[in-house]
């Protein structure tokens, strides 16, 4: 079949009632958690999937997925009218998005922004669609070797592009392995570094973990900080003019290049998406100088692509198995509970899955875009509530996902502990993004490099037998070496320090 | 910063250490190929590398770099120590079960660390306990545990 018959099959499966409804709540929920502070798009994904365990996995993914790319949506809201933006990605579009509100243009900002949005997830998806094809049938011929060097690639991109220090993501990355060695042994079963523990037999939980880095670990360093009162700027009319509409498609079909682009490399941050793609326009532009006083570029091309980087970053998952953020390795952990290995696989073995949920993206970008503006009203009246009780309800809904995963309290105490130490390392710089993914990875890194030396009777050089092998093995060793270019170095200093202002 | 920087330096040495020492006494390599102890010694030894790789930074930078408060003010601490207690009491869910530990949970966080008023502290504490219990017993399938002890039990909690 080819991608388009596939794709049509994947719309008969996501356009069952379960299956739309569960886009719609994935879409709500995720709009949700973009509006709200204090919870990303991680600790909100993995915080849902224990609800996912009495669905089918079709509908559990399209559910998480679009909790994933609602989230985008959500962070502009705050972005535009409160100067607040509730997701890292959506931080650039203050600059802009602000100006137009105080200008009374707030309605403008947020309806373009949407429309960037839904065309910017839609040709991400549509990449998707395309590379699949060609993606799954090269990745079907890779052997464990290939494997291993794929996903020492894909770390070692995180690693080098995840905050400023090299040492400090290496170490992160070292760290999420090594969580990934409690429990058995993959190969042989020996149980490693459970203290004598049952409930570490299985291993660390993804999901308690993760819940505590990113959860807990974000409302203790918000406890810290006073609460300042949000002052809202007042809503107009959501109608753009044809000005409008002319000047954003220049700004909205870059911004879904840049995005969908990015997407693909692991370890790119969706807020260096939003960024690039504020350079770019600004560098487009007759009048540069005019950004940051309420030009629509400014919202039309960040928002665009943080929403094309969203949907492109599930590129490399379904067609190779790399996730290619921690919010990403979510979602493989929770195909992995669910009995499926994303990946070449899933489109051999279970088309109706893969198809199935690709197909719902387009119908989730649909309803994101047809039900968020309408929906403005409630998320700037959510945004209202005071914090104190906004973090009681986040907390509350923390111990319930970490319990629920195996009805287990030592899941709530292991969150617990991983907030405290989320908090200690966020104050200290320290990336938790390699953390999460190596973990999630490890399992997977750790059976292929003992396959691959078992197959050569324990002999490295079967990593330069495989071409392939061989080129991810240079690519692993340039990335993890460019940091010690001055160009590198200053490109990458630059970008983390505009997203430090951000 | 300075100090609790090094500080965590060390942790992780012996942590890299701890998990080294460890991973010898597994199985380093089998006739098939690498055992369980192969993958985490490399991973210690790592981790031990890089460890000490910063803290020599870490001396480098001694004096150069602006220094800043790792510690919170005394308010957010207390703040910080609340939320950590509060977690850490729910332990006690598999004893009183969700909907007391929960009501309880809720009461301490909105009125001891979000200075909420008594009422709105109730109902949502209530909505919260009994009913995300029944919400998500039964519409979900997610089945979150009753209390063990009978006299509580009685009373459907």
């Amino acid at each position: 079949m080819d991608a388009f018959s596939n794709l049509m099959m994947g719309f008969s499966v996501a356009m069952l009632p379960q299956h739309l409804m569960l886009a719609l709540a994935g879409s709500i929920l995720g709009t949700l958690i973009g509006v709200l502070p204090g919870i990303g798009p991680a600790a909100g994904t993995a915080m849902l999937i224990p609800l996912t365990f009495s669905m089918g996995p079709t509908g559990a993914i399209i559910l998480l997925t679009a909790l994933f790319y609602g989230t985008q949506y959500g962070g502009t809201i705050t972005s535009v009218l409160l100067n607040v933006p509730g997701e890292a990605a959506s931080a650039i579009t203050c600059l802009d998005g602000y100006a137009m509100a105080k200008q009374g243009r707030a309605g403008v900002a947020l309806s373009i922004a949407a429309i960037g949005s839904f065309i910017g997830g839609t040709f991400a998806t549509m990449c998707l669609v395309v590379a699949a094809g060609p993606l799954t049938r090269l990745a079907l011929q890779f052997g464990p070797v290939e494997f291993f060097t794929l996903v020492l690639l894909g770390i070692s991109l995180l690693m080098g592009l995840a905050g400023k220090s090299m040492i400090k993501a290496l170490m992160m990355g070292v760290f999420g392995l090594l969580l990934a060695m409690i429990g058995m042994d993959p190969v042989r079963g020996q149980t490693r570094f459970t203290f004598g523990t049952m409930e570490l037999m299985d291993g660390i939980g993804f999901v308690p973990v993760i819940m505590g880095l990113f959860g807990v670990g974000e409302i203790l360093l918000n406890a810290e900080k006073p609460f300042t009162q949000m002052v809202l700027a007042k809503m107009s009319s959501l109608i753009p003019t044809r000005q409008d509409v002319r000047d954003s498609v220049g700004p909205i079909a870059r911004g879904s290049l840049i995005g969908t682009l990015l997407g693909l490399v692991p370890g790119m941050t969706n807020s260096a998406s939003s960024f690039l793609s504020y350079i770019a326009e600004r560098k487009c532009s007759s009048h540069p100088e005019r950004f940051g006083t309420g030009m629509l570029a400014g919202v039309a091309g960040p928002e665009t692509a943080n929403n094309a980087h969203a949907n492109g970053a599930l590129i490399p998952l379904f067609t190779l198995g790399i996730p290619a953020s921690p919010t990403v390795a979510i979602i493989m952990g929770a195909f992995m509970m669910h009995g499926l290995i994303p990946g070449p696989l899933l489109f051999r073995d279970h088309p109706t899955v893969a198809w199935g949920v690709i197909a719902s993206f387009y119908i989730g970008n649909v309803m994101l875009l047809v039900l968020n503006l309408p929906l403005i009203g409630i998320w700037v009246k959510l945004l209202k509530v005071p914090y104190g009780i906004l973090s009681a309800i986040i907390l509350s809904f923390t111990v319930l996902g970490a319990y629920s995963v195996n009805n287990s309290v030592f899941d709530v105490l292991v969150m617990t502990l991983f907030g405290l130490l989320g908090y200690l390392l966020k104050k200290m710089d320290f990336p938790l993004a390699p953390a999460v993914l190596t973990l999630i990875l490890g399992p997977m890194m750790e059976r292929s490099l003992r396959t691959s030396l078992e197959m050569s009777q324990g002999s490295f050089g079967i990593f330069l037998e495989s071409p392939v092998a061989v080129v991810f093995l240079v690519m692993t060793v340039l990335v993890l070496i460019a940091p010690s270019f001055a160009f590198f170095r200053q490109k990458k200093q630059s970008l983390t320090a505009e997203e430090d202002l951000l | 910063m300075q100090r609790i920087q090094q500080i965590a330096a060390v942790c992780f040495i012996a942590l890299s250490g701890y998990v080294i020492v460890a991973s010898i006494r597994m199985e380093y390599y089998t006739k098939l190929g690498p055992g369980p102890g192969f993958f985490p010694f490399w991973l210690g030894l790592i981790m031990g590398g890089l460890s000490i790789a910063w803290l020599i930074q870490l001396a480098r930078l001694s004096g150069k770099s602006k220094d800043s408060a790792f510690l919170p003010e005394k308010k957010g601490g207390y703040q910080i120590l609340s939320i950590l207690l509060a977690l850490s009491a729910t332990a006690v869910m598999d004893v009183i079960g969700f909907q007391l530990t929960m009501f309880l949970f809720m009461i301490f966080l909105l009125r001891v660390v979000g200075r909420t008023s008594l009422w709105t502290t109730l109902i949502i504490a209530l909505v919260s306990s009994v009913g995300v219990f029944h919400l998500f017993g039964r519409y979900l399938d997610v089945q979150l545990p009753a209390s063990s002890l009978k006299m509580l039990a009685a009373f459907g909690l």
